[in-house]
């Protein structure tokens, strides 16, 4: 069970601190709507809600199990499934201006760079010192960034900038492959080249 | 004994469960699951011998914890039955068109809960084992939100006449002396009961209005340090105005169709 909470806190969040306030008077929705303004709608809903609840009488009504069945399958699913992946993609803050000027600091052209951040380039065969460069470039680890191109490739959207690689999911190839193949000058494959572990 | 809650306030004092909950744990926890779950199975809140749900949760987190998942289930079914007994009041098929497809949404969300819970991930239910009726309403609130048919009105911001219609100065009286008025019998059960009732089926912005009036909320204020409904609703005064006024209207329909019954 994790306790930390975390620093923004979720509406729903918000609304369960509410509900279990000892009173829902004018002073603690007061406290909670100077506190969480973001919240405000929900936060006079769900006080209202509240109020509704405390009259509304539960009668015992004839159910079928079907719903808690479903509810039932839909708990499995949820518990069954792989843990998330945690990696985060390093390239996802930078806008069209930064990614060709990231381009430009390291030397190479969008191509290259689309390659590395689409992970069409087989992570294994990065030199160790272009990563290093390119976390610094990225201002994120070098183990981050090594966790992000080491995971599976993926066609990557929602970028805002034309491309002229056609999105889709690439089949991974070397970083030797990627540096002659990304029409890159001579002297920027050479420069590549000889950073080769 | 029980463990203490991990959830901690803002304040970074942890949540506590009431005493009474903490006495059903202590209660409970002497004797086998069997004969736990013949207890939580009784369903009717009025019936003797009715287990408190922050009693189940706290059980159905347990059987988890401890890898007893064939118990666990039982403690699931048990609870979300009484889950589906909260949403058939709260959200009634009279209330809602499509009221069951959303009870099954709202249901299959809770399971959900359950289920990151189980897998120790940012665990909300805490809450449940605190106040689980109030808990769960917020929850609903939070998932209809989303889910719900939207009744709200859309005004707007800033416009002194919602629709066009004009509210009378009757009218306009009437709403005052009605939530200004005896408060007596505003503190009957009875009278409140019916109140609320009639409020819950007032569209969402008139609802807001409503319920701020009888939190004690000012319309408006000079002062600007005052939190008033105009400022909380973000909208002009004479708008809050005239959705108390149309929302007083409609309760006092409602209200004597009831008396008249």
């Amino acid at each position: 069970m994790i306790a930390e909470q975390p620093p923004d806190r979720s509406e729903e969040e918000v609304l369960l601190a509410f509900s279990v306030e000892p009173t829902h008077d004018r002073k603690t929705l007061e406290q909670y709507l100077a506190d969480y303004p973001e919240h405000a709608k929900a936060l006079i809903a769900c006080s209202i809600e509240l109020m509704v609840d405390a009259t509304r009488s539960v009668e015992t009504v004839a159910t079928s199990d079907n719903a808690v069945d479903r509810a039932w399958q839909r708990f499995q699913s949820v518990v069954s499934q792989p843990e998330e992946a945690s990696v985060i993609n390093p390239f996802a803050t930078l806008n069209p201006t930064s990614f060709k000027s990231l381009a430009k600091k390291l030397d190479i052209n969008n191509l290259m760079l689309i390659r590395l951040r689409d992970r069409a380039i087989v992570a294994a065969t990065i030199p160790r010192h272009f990563v290093q460069r390119l976390a610094a470039g990225l201002g994120a680890t070098t183990d981050a960034v090594m966790d992000y191109l080491r995971s599976p490739p993926a066609m990557v959207s929602g970028h805002s900038f034309r491309s002229t690689v056609k999105p889709a999911v690439t089949e991974q190839i070397t970083f030797e492959k990627a540096v002659e193949t990304s029409q890159l000058t001579p002297d920027q494959q050479e420069a590549l080249k000889a950073l080769q572990d | 004994m029980p463990e203490p809650l991990k959830r901690k306030r803002k304040d970074g004092t942890p949540y506590e469960r009431p005493a009474g909950i903490e006495d059903w744990l202590k209660k409970l926890e002497i004797v086998d699951a069997s004969e736990r779950l013949r207890q939580f199975a009784t369903l009717g809140r009025k019936s003797p011998g009715y287990v408190p749900s922050e009693v189940l949760i706290h059980f159905l987190r347990r059987a988890w914890a401890e890898g007893m998942h064939g118990d666990f289930e039982k403690h699931f079914r048990i609870l979300m039955k009484r889950v589906e007994q909260s949403l058939c009041s709260a959200i009634s098929d009279a209330r809602l068109a499509g009221a069951r497809g959303i009870r099954d949404e709202i249901m299959g969300r809770f399971a959900e809960r359950i289920a990151k819970d189980c897998r120790g991930r940012v665990g909300l239910l805490d809450f449940y084992e605190v106040h689980f009726d109030q808990a769960f309403a917020a929850f609903r609130t939070s998932v209809l939100r989303q889910i719900g048919p939207s009744t709200v009105e859309t005004v707007p911001l800033g416009t002194d006449e919602d629709d066009g219609l004009e509210i009378s100065a009757e009218v306009e009286a009437a709403a005052a002396e009605f939530l200004g008025g005896d408060p007596e019998k505003i503190d009957d059960p009875a009278f409140r009961s019916a109140l609320t009732s009639a409020i819950d089926s007032l569209p969402d912005d008139q609802k807001q209005v409503i319920g701020l009036l009888l939190q004690g909320f000012q319309i408006d204020s000079k002062d600007k340090d005052v939190m008033t409904i105009a400022r909380i609703l973000q909208c002009d005064e004479r708008t809050v105005r005239n959705r108390r006024d149309r929302a007083c209207k409609a309760l006092k329909i409602i209200l004597q169709e009831e008396n008249a019954q």
